[in-house]
């Protein structure tokens, strides 16, 4: 009885003690966040510093690295924050300590040059980075991939795209796409199919949750784009025959100029701007995935 | 109560026998010859460096000692086997386990302010202005102190059940799970499931935020320290090692010494 007594006493004065534990925290939170604002910090910028004090751990210290990356990266991304100016810093800390880590090449170079706020708009340090990394592993043709996309959908410079695919694909176990897609964009340049081509590529060829669905949004926003292009064709035709722009698209349907309400790949009706011009509705969530990829082409 | 404070009495005689405070002499040499050093090759910076420097040495020599002597309080005298002649005595197992945690926090205390002390005189030593960063340091100093007893606590606990080896690794993994509790509480990602965000926030509520301790940077700076972050802090540490202690004298007087 009396050990059942001290065992109920005991459980009572560990629950109220971290319930005053929890209250006690909340406080100090509060006054710790008044005192100092939250500041981004890396104390240890040099690589090679870094290696040589870690011994023989530098593989392991990268992979510490590594996770800072992913978790700096992803509370800023998850923030809507655009400030990620370290990125840079860690990255280049995380692959000269590891110079085989492949993964911190690719997804870095990715968080590095998509435009903010997915990334910190930064494609020539994206390039600088696989770089190195092509420098560290030749053999991992996969490289010249990521370099291709940056070239193409970031900086809009075909040509060097088109280079880089192609010599991508001299690489030992390189996929002969790769060619097909040197060959493509060096004949026709920015077009919607190549595009599209491209990020088919990307969302089939990765594992990654979060890169496979930006993947989807911009193969979204690239139908979006194509039936825009289809239902403006669609309200000139109208123009034509009424002598004005149709106020809303219910006005085409009525025109008998198509069968029904068109929605975008969101499942939103397509809508109409002030200039009779077709957009997408801004109530679609992929209306403000579009106006974070202004650049999309 | 008399009983705790005679045993923790003589937790402090015999660290002091066991020359733990030595290490005040290494603290003073390091401080000298950091300050002449620092006063040589930096500036505009030299009190900012002292401080840090100095602050550090008094946390990492004060972990070393309540990490490996706080896990030694209880094994050694089972080892040793004055644990039974002294049980055998009007002294019950948690009034022991309570003058344990007492006389080594005593020792930390003295060790902590001598070395602040010196930590002072090389402040002294470089200090070209009369800029007030004493006071932000004081506290910062005591902060240390907070956290040291904090971490004897859980070494003591610790040592209750298990080895000394054992209760060593538990201690040094808590202290710095500990040291990454906002991280884990403010920890937001894509990848995460929520109810792993939840589990890690509920986590790190629970587990000693030694992060609460951690003034450095603004003592370095000479930045003051609210008042009621002090008071709350003092609360927060008293609270946790009684909840500790608690825990620990449960365990210690369930166990069999035989």
């Amino acid at each position: 009885m009396r050990t059942v007594a001290s065992r109920v006493l005991l459980c009572a004065v560990l629950l109220l003690g971290f319930a005053g534990v929890w209250q006690l925290q909340h406080a100090i939170d509060a006054q710790l966040a008044a005192t100092h604002q939250e500041q981004d910090d890396l104390v240890l910028r040099s690589g090679p510093l870094l290696k040589a004090m870690s011994l023989e751990y530098a593989p392991l210290i990268a992979d510490l690295y590594w996770t800072r990356v992913v978790q700096y990266y992803g509370n800023k991304h998850v923030r809507q924050d655009t400030n990620i100016e370290l990125l840079w810093p860690l990255l280049d800390v995380t692959t000269t300590l590891d110079p085989n880590l492949i993964i911190a090449y690719r997804f870095g170079a990715m968080f590095l040059s998509e435009p903010p706020p997915r990334g910190a708009g930064k494609p020539e340090r994206g390039i600088e980075l696989l770089q190195r990394g092509i420098g560290a592993n030749p053999e991992f043709w996969r490289f010249y991939e990521d370099l291709g996309f940056i070239y193409y959908f970031e900086l809009q410079d075909y040509r060097k795209a088109a280079d880089v695919f192609l010599e991508g694909s001299k690489q030992p176990g390189a996929m002969v796409w790769m060619k097909a897609f040197a060959a493509r964009i060096s004949e026709k340049g920015e077009t919607l199919e190549t595009s599209a081509m491209l990020w088919s590529e990307i969302y089939n060829s990765t594992n990654e949750p979060s890169i496979k669905k930006n993947a989807q949004i911009h193969l979204q926003l690239l139908r979006a784009r194509a039936d825009c292009t289809q239902l403006n064709k669609i309200a000139e035709e109208y123009e034509k025959r009424t002598g004005r722009r149709p106020g809303n698209m219910r006005e085409l349907v009525n025109a008998d100029l198509l069968p029904g309400l068109v929605v975008d790949p969101a499942g939103f009706v397509y809508s109409l701007d002030a200039e009779g011009k077709a957009q997408i509705n801004p109530a679609s969530p992929l209306s403000k995935e579009q106006s974070i990829k202004e650049k999309l082409p | 109560m008399k009983r705790v404070g005679v045993v923790a009495l003589n937790t402090f005689r015999e660290a002091v026998r066991d020359r733990v405070l030595y290490n005040l002499v290494f603290f003073a040499l390091a401080m000298i010859a950091a300050s002449i050093l620092v006063g040589q090759v930096s500036i505009g910076i030299e009190e900012m460096v002292i401080v840090s420097l100095g602050l550090s040495a008094i946390s990492v020599i004060g972990l070393l000692i309540a990490v490996f002597i706080g896990v030694a309080l209880v094994s050694k005298e089972m080892d040793k086997r004055t644990l039974y002649a002294l049980l055998a005595k009007p002294v019950r197992r948690w009034e022991f386990l309570l003058g344990k945690f007492g006389g080594l926090v005593l020792t930390l205390t003295v060790n902590t302010l001598a070395m602040a002390a010196g930590l002072f005189l090389a402040l002294r030593l470089v200090k070209h202005s009369a800029e007030p960063l004493e006071g932000a340091v004081l506290v910062a100093v005591y902060f240390i102190l907070l956290k040291l007893a904090l971490v004897v606590a859980l070494a003591l606990l610790f040592s209750c059940f298990t080895t000394p080896l054992l209760s060593i690794l538990y201690t040094a993994g808590l202290y710095i799970a500990g040291l990454f509790v906002t991280e884990m509480r403010n920890y937001q990602s894509e990848t995460m499931s929520r109810a792993l965000q939840s589990l890690l926030r509920w986590l790190s509520y629970l587990l000693p935020n030694f992060e609460n301790f951690d003034v450095m940077a603004a003592a370095a700076h000479g930045h003051a320290i609210p008042g009621m972050l002090i008071a709350h802090n003092t609360a927060y540490a008293a609270l946790y090692c009684a909840i500790v202690l608690a825990a620990a004298a449960a365990i210690f007087t369930r166990r069999n010494l035989k």
